[in-house]
């Protein structure tokens, strides 16, 4: 190889390493450095789970602090999850066959069977985050408390060491329970009925649905939730699927109700 | 200009850019946002209520007469966090309306922006949902 050659890939490693060195000395002193560009401990999603982290700006934060009021970084819209798509059993095919949601654009009001418009089921999780509004996290010792504004859900993380109890009820919103893993919280969600849906587009699950969300607060203003679903009856294997989140201090939870929905006449016609 | 009032029916092939993917309004299917349409005239009633913001008005067409057009906005809790009250708009006022028409050709569209006055109003990045 030519001598100029050599010299000049040189300086191009030479000049990259400094590059990398400079970046990573940007955070100011004792502040955590910017962790967005790090996959979370949830191997199926490394590469595709999200984009690069955003700068970290403002006061170091408390990684163990999730409390606030935080919108999907997405905005208003979306009916599904950033990510790949679910792998359905045979089962899982035929129920997302029969889903007529109208989110996406394809059914009209009259048409949809999407249960959340149609007869106020709560949206179950995940889907809840995909409901246009925002949610507030309160964290006691035992629990995390999440209120979602979307028709006052709320859901709460027990996080004092307990066991999910046996013989579950069914229920929309399932039973959770919360641990730290590092600064990871994860949360495990079982005991669904089968009356929700996956997403806004009609992806289907069982009473077999088991969830298990990842939160992690990067920095100030971001919070990042990786969820895996597992349903034998209706994922021919785990779907993994990530949410993005951004702080909204000057924001307030306010009133939504679904019962509304009844009583309104769109000009949808 | 005579102008002022009439209804502007524009159809922008383009605009498809703005829809796709993103847009995901729990009743999109009944409107056409690959279109744009703007529509000005008289508010006549301001519905600021849950599920949907709704907006009647008077529009007049190119040869005077009065057509009665409704627009579809977002949810209130968006509009609110965005400065709107129940009060932001009242009957006679006058305001232009852009946003996807209804597929069935009835007088409705979904408002993706709007002006009062002359001035947009924030939306909040609620247009599309």
């Amino acid at each position: 190889m030519p001598k100029v050659s050599v010299w000049a890939s040189f300086l191009l490693v030479a000049a990259l390493a400094i590059c990398s060195g400079a970046s990573a000395q940007e955070s100011p002193a004792g502040q955590r450095p910017a962790q967005g560009n790090q996959p979370a401990a949830n191997p199926g999603q490394q590469g595709t789970r999200r984009g690069p982290a955003p700068p970290v700006q403002g006061p170091a934060h408390d990684p163990h602090d999730l409390t606030g009021i935080w919108n999907a970084r997405r905005g208003y819209g979306g009916d599904t999850y950033t990510g790949g798509t679910p792998e359905f059993t045979s089962w899982g095919e035929d129920q997302f066959k029969k889903a007529k949601s109208s989110n996406g654009g394809q059914y009209t009001l009259q048409e949809t069977n999407d249960p959340v418009i149609t007869k106020c089921y709560p949206p179950g999780v995940p889907r809840i985050y995909l409901q246009p509004f925002p949610l507030q996290i309160v964290q006691t010792p035992k629990e995390a408390i999440i209120l979602y504004e979307y028709d006052h859900t709320v859901r709460h993380i027990f996080a004092d060491g307990r066991k999910h109890p046996e013989d579950l009820t069914a229920t929309y919103m399932g039973d959770s329970i919360g641990r730290w893993d590092g600064d990871t919280f994860v949360v495990d969600t079982v005991g669904f009925n089968d009356k929700s849906w996956l997403d806004r587009a009609g992806r289907p699950h069982s009473d077999q649905l088991h969830v298990v969300e990842r939160f992690q607060r990067m920095n100030q203003n971001d919070l990042e939730i990786d969820v895996t679903m597992e349903d034998a009856k209706a994922l021919a294997k785990p779907w993994n699927a990530h949410i993005g989140f951004q702080l909204r201090p000057d924001w307030t939870i306010q009133e939504q109700v679904c019962a509304d929905n009844g009583d309104f006449v769109s000009f949808e016609k | 200009m005579r102008n002022k009032l009439i209804l502007a029916l524009i159809s922008v092939g383009i605009l498809g850019i703005l829809s796709g993917p993103a847009f995901a309004h729990h009743g999109a299917a009944a409107y056409d946002m690959s279109k744009s349409i703007t529509v000005t005239g008289t508010v006549t009633d301001f519905q600021f209520v849950n599920p949907h913001v709704l907006i009647a008005m008077d529009a007049k067409d190119p040869s005077g007469k009065v057509e009665k057009w409704q627009g579809e906005l977002t949810s209130p809790n968006h509009l609110a966090r965005a400065g709107w009250t129940k009060s932001t708009l009242k009957p006679g006022d006058q305001v232009t309306l852009i946003g996807g028409p209804a597929k069935s050709g009835s007088p409705t569209m979904w408002i993706r922006k709007i002006e009062k006055d002359g001035q947009e109003v924030s939306l909040g990045g609620g247009g599309d949902n």
